[in-house]
């Protein structure tokens, strides 16, 4: 079995390591049985002791069945090595009930001492703050100092009536049967199987039980007398069925206490009671039968009755402590007095007198931690899950940045390929440079084809002089300049040649004639069609004063004096800045 | 009691989640960094890819240019007017002599015309010829054809001067602008 160490000793990260061990090796974190308290678990083992012999039953809660339980013998309450044995046979038959957790209350009906709170200690209203003390530091409040306290136990328990004079008195328990409930849990944790221990006081349970079993006559105050084998507890109730007092007797190996009568008799007087009812419950086997003979003898005036608490077939009727503690009595049973209510409601008559100790439970986390630790670990399996996720996201996204023609690509090389575009846009421009300059804008071959598509031969003309020239546009800033062509055309021109001169003086008749030329040269500058150009002839016409007529036979192409016209021909052709032929002003790059 | 509670919470969530939340800060760092420096390599490398295209490109045209650039290299490697004379004294092999004859040629360094308009270097030639229609526009045409850095600037034709001897011949003036490198 792993040994635990408590958390104080530990720093944090072992603190975490061993909450996250209980986590992993035990079912603290699913099975809520670990946090629960032995009466509320499903199997129940009750075992009572009442110093003549133990008893013991199963209780199957859901079931709300009674069976029979081990037999347990006083050597197996006191001896170490017999408690681990009973423990491990106990587990061994649970088992077999398929159950997932075991309670087991002990009963203590063999000791029962009451011992008084300090004076001080009179307001109702600190039961509660009284009732922790009792738990943690009980010697703060007991008025008898000199008990030890680390072999005994304490629980405050109240007496609601009114008139008691104190708030309340306190149970004292040896803790001798402590040892065989630690035995219980250890098993229960070496097994990791839950097992729970409660240890009740017999005698306050079968007080608690007197709301339903006993007749409580309205305005008349009673004393319940339980007789037990060792002692005799007595229980003074005023006339509301309050508590007042509780005595115990012991019986000093008798079969009943010797000295019931006066201490009932000062009792009633100090508590001023007048004939109270006497109920009388027997809780053990071979007790004295004529308890009941003596005490109405003794006390004629008194109602007296023998208790007894319906118990199953199963669970005898001098146990019925067994029954109170783990069945709740019906919701609709009220009880007969503030004290059967809140011994019920506030567990007056429940408390454990031999808990685990402290520092043994702060060794374990508490149900919130482990249901913290629980839900924390599925959130870091999310965490990690989505961490991977992104992670792997991240990296995908890495791999795919890597895998890049970008990332491979090399810098370097980006600084030739610029360097080669450069060279080349260079060349480029250098080409588009002279391809531009040295373009067929202009030459002497074009415009004589001009000329002789202007006036072929015989046509009737004679030409006496030809100007051709050119000038470039002046535009300052731009990087491309247009030009001007012109061409001048002097000559003599008979009848038949007026005609043609006509023909050509409009701008139909020059473009079809540029056009043609065009065509016939291959000569882009004479294409009248493009937008970014324009063509403009003017021919003047007059009488030549030298023409002489003469018949047509007398005549030759020479003659001057045979040409009845003169004319002066002049077309412009004009290139804007946009044409393609358009001059690059820069020099050679 | 809850002597864990500090424990469970800080190793149970705290410090995983901080450490969850580091790995993945440094992950989405890692990776905005990588995409800042693959951003200014993506930016190169299509800046690189677009000028290898253009550089293709440009190359293709130049292949099918290059072999005219190189003619004109040679071109205008000569002198103007050295070259222009000695491509008339071939033409003129080929042509009838009375009816193509070169009566003046002049060489000007002086910008005019063409030359005047553009920052690009030129040189002025003024040529004189006596000839026939026909033989002269097929001695232009060899010549221009021959030397296209030749622009014409001015051309002007004149019939013979003594109209009492008729001839075919004409007087050709041309002046051209002759791009020089």
């Amino acid at each position: 079995m792993v040994t635990f160490q408590h958390p104080a000793s530990l720093n944090a990260f072992e603190r975490y390591q061993q909450a996250s061990w209980m986590l992993l090796h035990s079912t603290r974190a699913t099975n809520p049985a670990w946090y629960q308290a032995a009466l509320d678990l499903d199997v129940q083992l009750h075992i009572r002791v009442d110093g003549l012999c133990v008893s013991s039953f199963f209780y199957e809660r859901c079931k709300e069945a009674w069976t029979i339980g081990p037999a347990i013998t006083e050597a197996d309450l006191r001896d170490t090595p017999k408690m681990e044995t009973c423990a491990a046979e106990v587990l061994k038959q649970v088992r077999t009930f398929k159950a997932s957790s075991l309670g087991v209350i002990l009963h203590l009906a063999d000791e029962f001492t009451t011992a008084e709170l300090k004076p001080t200690f009179d307001n109702p209203a600190a039961l509660l703050d009284l009732r922790e003390t009792a738990v943690r530091k009980p010697t703060n409040i007991l008025d008898d100092s000199s008990i030890p306290p680390e072999q005994n136990s304490w629980r405050v328990l109240p007496y609601p009536a009114q008139g008691s004079g104190v708030v309340g008195t306190t149970i004292t328990i040896t803790r001798k049967y402590a040892p065989f409930l630690t035995a219980f849990r250890n098993a229960g944790e070496s097994s990791n199987f839950p097992i729970i221990t409660h240890a009740l006081s017999a005698p306050l349970v079968a007080i608690m039980g007197l709301a339903q079993s006993a007749q409580f006559a309205p305005g008349k105050s009673s004393v319940a007398i339980l007789q037990y084998p060792w002692l005799s507890v007595l229980a003074f109730f005023n006339e509301h069925a309050d508590l007042l007092l509780i005595r115990t007797l012991q019986h000093r190996h008798l079969r009943q206490a010797p000295n019931l009568r006066q201490a009932l008799t000062t009792t009633y007087a100090s508590l001023e009671l007048i004939d109270p009812d006497l109920f009388i419950l027997p809780l053990s086997l071979d007790l004295d039968p004529g308890l009941h003979r003596y005490l109405s003898d003794t006390f004629p005036l008194s109602r007296v009755a023998i208790v007894t608490y319906p118990t199953p077939e199963v669970v005898p009727d001098w146990c019925p402590e067994l029954v109170i503690a783990a069945t709740p009595p019906p919701k609709d049973d009220l009880a007969p007095s503030l004290t059967f209510s809140t011994f019920r409601s506030e567990n007056w008559a429940l408390q454990d007198f031999l808990p685990a100790a402290t520092e043994v439970v702060e060794v374990y986390p508490t149900r919130a931690e482990m249901l913290l630790l629980r839900g924390l670990k599925l959130a870091r399996m999310t965490l990690y899950t989505l961490t991977v996720l992104m992670l792997a996201w991240v990296v995908f996204g890495i791999v795919d940045i890597f895998c890049s023609d970008a990332w491979t690509f090399d810098p370097n090389q980006a600084n030739v390929i610029k360097g080669r575009l450069r060279n080349l846009t260079h060349e480029h421009q250098k080409s588009e440079h002279w391809d531009n300059l040295l373009a067929d804008r202009s030459k002497a071959w074009t415009s004589m084809e001009l000329l002789s598509r202007l006036f072929p031969e015989h046509c009737g003309v004679l030409v006496r002089n030809f100007a051709h020239t050119v000038r470039p546009e002046s535009a300052p800033g731009q990087t491309k300049i247009g030009f001007m062509k012109e061409w001048r055309i002097t000559g003599l021109a008979r009848d038949e040649a007026v005609d043609r001169l006509n023909t050509l003086n409009t701008q139909e008749g020059i473009a079809a004639l540029f056009g043609e030329i065009a065509r016939l040269t291959a000569n882009p500058a004479f294409n009248p069609a493009v937008r970014t150009r324009s063509i403009a002839i003017n021919v003047r016409t007059q009488e030549n004063s030298g023409f002489k007529p003469l018949p047509l036979s007398e005549t030759f192409d020479t003659d001057e004096s045979t040409y009845p016209f003169n004319f002066d021909l002049t077309i412009t052709q004009r290139f804007e800045a946009a044409d393609p032929l358009a001059l690059n002003v820069n020099k050679s790059p | 009691m809850n002597l864990y509670r500090q424990s469970i919470a800080m190793f149970g969530i705290v410090l995983p989640a901080l450490g969850g939340v580091l790995f993945i800060a440094l992950g989405f760092t890692l990776k905005s960094k990588m995409l800042d420096s693959l951003s200014n390599k993506q930016t190169l490398f299509e800046s690189s890819k677009n000028s290898r295209i253009k550089a293709l490109e440009i190359e293709t045209k130049l292949t099918l240019q290059r072999p005219k650039i190189s003619h004109w290299s040679v071109l205008l490697a000569e002198e103007s007017s050295s070259a222009v004379n000695s491509h008339l004294r071939a033409i003129a092999e080929t042509l009838p002599p009375k009816e193509f004859q070169k009566t003046a040629f002049e060489r000007n360094n002086a910008k005019a015309g063409f030359g005047s308009a553009t920052a690009q270097p030129s040189s002025q030639l003024r040529i004189v010829f006596r000839g026939t229609f026909r033989t002269m526009q097929r001695a232009f045409l060899e010549l221009e054809t021959s030397m296209p850095q030749l622009q014409l600037q001015e051309l002007r034709i004149d019939p013979n001067p003594n109209p009492q001897i008729p001839s075919t011949l004409l007087n050709f003036q041309v002046n051209y602008t002759a791009w020089e490198n």
